[in-house]
């Protein structure tokens, strides 16, 4: 294969051309209710040519058939050749790799039989069927997915990684009349089939959630003080700052690069953001995005200025600033595009404790539904909340949504807590091109002043 | 040796679907072309009944028929004991979705259309950005079954995706617009002109108070109420019995004034095809009418487990099973032209796009949305943009009472079509 690549990028006529081969194997064990809805596996092989002509533009070709890559990257290369650009389209430049990365697993999936994993996804389903009889429908949903990923460039980059991923994910329904409420929480990271096993407590904790949101109020409309845990202040660091420091946003758009300008205040002192692709085991992680670039901590907010953003090599170029390891994509269907990895807000100092005794009344929300984010303004769901009075949390509240502006929020953090984690759930980041593995990381943080829309 | 011959011998009932597309993109970015994309796609995914247990499986790699098999009858050995029956031959509407105009846009043309869209809304927004993918198709399905059924159909979908961002100072409009269509429509520009109405009108900006209001929903915004409506109607939530109408069918839910009809025999609709995706005859399906449940929808799997029959809503991608999806979900229009509408509120919302569309406990008819982009009417008069505003409810409440449904329709989504809609009475959350 390796020959048969290096020949095709060699033909090239484009100026710089990418060759990303991938071959997938996948296993999906997921019941709902009572029924094995899902036990099957899948086969995936396919590959990606992308060309760029400097005085032109960007050519993708993708394919199944793997059997002729000098047509592809001929198609490529006829795509990019179709836009015209007045002034040449740059690169950042990043040292040539030559790698190869394989996993060890310490109980490697790809071994375990079907059977194995059904008596897995079966277990928790059990727990949350026979929680109560007040939960009326569950899903249990058991993926693992093993990857060969193949990175050629004609600049002599050759990388060849493997990736593996398992997670698991659990959602209890309970209903009570026309009262329907959902929990659900996730587990995933690039490891092995160990990583999924013992998590009996998970699935208890979402049975209980389930059946104690039906007896929960609507949260009351209206601005409340809000402490986020860390799950949820992840999503939203993620939803309402992330994308934005994502340089796609900017980098063609004079009026968002005064608005995104490095220096300026985004928080108090008390606030800092990073991302970081290199942390191992992290779904987020890869030693090289998709360019062949290297991963590493960006800091994005450091002491509450921002002081830097997420670049694939052209915004880098672009931009004049260093390309930072953040152009991914979602699979061999999709061309590189700046996407977030591992994505956190440093800890703080302030304890759970003191963030809540401050507070006469205010809302703990808790983990996150989804979140969607139309630049400065971001809405974002928490999976289930309490209410916060005199200092202490008091009673569990539901459809408790957050919104606002993105830079009256981040200004309104007024404490950081000392409890940092980094989160295991299943985190997808739906960016153009549908689910890309993302992790969360932070501490509890308080912030002021959040509209809420409720009864 | 055939796969649908290797299955058969090996299991009770098979099913052998190939699927064969090739698409071309273009992209603008930032109101310049920026990228072209080829893309062929080919893949086959089997069924099987073994021992009365359906399996699955699929693969991109054509040649790897010898795998597929023997994971698909691994997947049976663990499938779900069901009283499935592929369907015999059978007669069908005559559906266009395929179109020669649409096949043969050539790239050059292509970007000129792109180009045009940019252009329009530079006109009136000389400093947005406008991001511009438009992707045309040509999709080939073949499905066979050991019941002699042969169908395949071809289709040639064409969709455009348009981003307009908008910054001023710290102020960022964000407008996102997609449809579709699979046959070719002269009036391909219709939907930038309303993007840019919509642009226009979030020129001139307004203010408004929290309370309870008259809410008019435009089709995207009615999405918000529509959505709920898509997934209890959807026969896996019903046989599960997470569906609020689980149970209901004759009985009156809403407002005379709402009927909910999935239609796949449209000509040239994003979601129109003969078949659906199992080899079942489409057919026009009125779920809901005069604010009464008739129906939902299923495909073969879940109308197996509910002892219905498949309504043709079996959808499927290449890797997974197939399962319920609307076709083209319409949500009838009604008999009060929109103009009257607008000019009945004395103080309320329109809601034109909302952001977190679809998170939340939505299956509950439960919503809670900011809205990206809604504009404040008074005195019977659109008088500007209003900000960080948010609404909540629950569905399955307000639709019992319908203040009017507008003669005026429109396509949001690829394949939804949708009025607008005027709740009396709603709570509107607003930043102080």
């Amino acid at each position: 294969m390796r020959d048969r690549i290096e020949i095709a990028l060699k033909n090239s006529k484009a100026d710089y051309t990418e060759i990303r081969i991938e071959e997938r194997e996948a296993t999906t064990v997921a019941y709902r209710g009572r029924d094995l809805e899902t036990a099957n596996a899948v086969i995936d092989v396919g590959g990606i040519v992308r060309c760029l002509c400097r005085d032109g533009g960007w050519g993708v070709a993708t394919f199944n058939d793997l059997s002729d890559l000098l047509t592809r990257v001929e198609q490529a290369y006829q795509c990019a050749r179709v836009a015209q650009s007045e002034e040449p389209i740059p690169l950042a430049p990043i040292p040539a790799s030559e790698d190869r990365l394989t996993v060890a697993l310490q109980h490697d999936f790809r071994g375990v039989p079907m059977a194995d994993k059904k008596v897995l996804a079966e277990a928790y389903n059990e727990i949350l069927l026979g929680y109560s009889d007040k939960i009326v429908d569950t899903m249990c949903h058991y993926a693992d997915a093993f990857s060969r990923v193949t990175l050629a460039t004609s600049e002599g980059t050759f990388v060849e990684e493997e990736r593996p991923m398992v997670s698991l994910r659990v959602v209890a329904i309970a209903r009570d009349g026309d009262n329907v409420q959902t929990a659900s929480e996730g587990r995933s990271g690039q490891r092995g089939f160990d990583f999924l096993q013992g998590q009996e407590e998970l699935a208890r904790v979402v049975a209980q959630r389930a059946v104690d949101l039906l007896s929960a109020e609507t949260v009351v409309g209206g601005q409340y003080p809000v402490v986020l845990n860390p799950m949820l202040a992840g999503v939203f660091v993620h939803e309402a700052f992330g994308h934005l420091s994502e340089s796609d946003f900017v980098y063609e758009n004079p009026k968002a690069q005064e608005m995104m300008v490095l220096g300026r205040r985004f928080g108090l002192d008390i606030l800092t953001v990073f991302d970081d692709g290199s942390l191992p085991g992290l779904r987020g992680t890869h030693r090289y995005d998709d360019e062949g670039t290297p991963t590493g901590r960006t800091d994005l907010i450091k002491d509450g200025i921002l002081v830097g953003r997420l670049h694939s090599r052209e915004t880098a170029a672009k931009m004049g600033e260093r390309a930072t390891g953040n152009a991914r994509a979602t699979g061999y269907r999709y061309p590189p595009i700046v996407r977030m990895t591992n994505t956190a807000i440093e800890g703080g100092e302030t304890s759970f404790e003191e963030m809540v005794k401050g507070i006469e009344l205010g809302v703990y929300a808790c983990d996150a539904y989804g979140g969607q984010t139309a630049l400065e303004n971001f809405s974002f769901s928490s999976g289930y909340a309490y209410m916060i009075r005199d200092g202490q949390i008091a009673e569990m509240v539901k459809d408790v949504i957050l919104a606002g502006n993105l830079f009256t929020t981040l200004m309104n953090v007024d404490a950081i807590g000392d409890d940092f984690e980094w989160l295991h759930a299943a985190g997808r980041c739906g960016k153009g091109q549908g689910g890309l593995p993302v992790a969360f990381g932070a501490p509890h943080i308080r912030i002021q002043d959040v509209v809420m829309g409720g009864k | 040796m055939d796969i649908l011959k290797q299955l058969g011998a090996k299991a009770e009932q098979a099913e052998v679907v190939h699927v064969h597309s090739e698409s071309t993109t273009v992209g603008f970015e930032s109101n310049r072309l920026k990228s072209s994309q080829v893309e062929e796609t080919r893949g086959v995914a089997v069924r099987v009944v073994k021992g009365g247990r359906l399996g699955f499986a699929a693969s991109s790699d054509e040649s790897a028929t010898d795998r597929l098999v023997t994971n698909a009858l691994e997947s049976a050995a663990y499938g779900d004991e069901i009283p499935i029956a592929f369907p015999a031959p059978q007669p069908a509407p005559q559906v266009t979705t395929f179109d020669p105009a649409i096949v043969e846009l050539s790239i050059p043309r292509m970007v000129e259309i792109g180009q045009e869209i940019v252009d329009l809304i530079l006109q009136i927004e000389p400093e947005a950005r406008v991001n511009v993918t438009l992707e045309r198709s040509v999709q080939h399905l073949s499905l066979r079954n050991q019941a002699g059924n042969e169908v395949s159909s071809r289709r040639s979908p064409l969709s455009v995706i348009c981003e307009v961002i908008r910054v001023e100072g710290d102020d960022v409009l964000a407008l996102f617009d997609l449809v579709g269509t699979t046959v070719w429509q002269d009036d391909y520009l219709a939907f930038a002109r309303r993007l840019r109405e919509k642009l226009e009108l979030a020129q001139k900006s307004a203010a408004i108070r929290s309370g309870r209001m008259p809410v008019l929903f435009a089709p995207t915004g009615a999405l918000v109420l529509g959505l709920p409506i898509m997934l209890g109607l959807d026969g896996k939530n019903v046989y599960t019995g997470v569906s609020p109408m689980a149970g209901k069918v004759g009985q009156k839910l809403f407002d005379d004034k709402i009927a909910v009809i999935d239609d796949p025999t449209l000509d040239g609709r994003f979601g129109s095809a003969s078949y659906d995706d199992e080899g079942v005859a489409h057919r026009r399906n009125v779920l809901v009418e005069g604010g009464g449940l008739n129906g939902f929808m299923y495909d073969l799997k879940t109308a197996a487990q509910s002892g219905v029959e498949s309504t043709g809503n079996g959808s499927r991608g290449l890797f997974n099973p197939p399962s319920p999806s609307p076709t083209n979900l319409v949500f009838q229009a009604g008999e009060t032209p929109l103009a009257e509408m607008i000019a009945s509120i004395d103080e309320g919302l329109l809601v034109e796009d909302p952001l977190g569309l679809g998170q939340g406990n939505v299956i509950s008819g439960a919503f809670s949305n900011s809205l990206s982009l809604a504009f404040k009417i008074e005195k019977g008069e659109i008088v500007g943009r209003v900000k960080d505003v948010s609404i909540a409810g629950n569905v399955y409440d307000l639709l019992q009472d319908v203040a009017a449904v507008s003669q005026e329709t429109g396509w949001v989504y690829f394949n939804f079509n949708l009025p607008y809609v005027l709740l009396p009475d709603m709570n509107v959350v607003a930043k102080a």
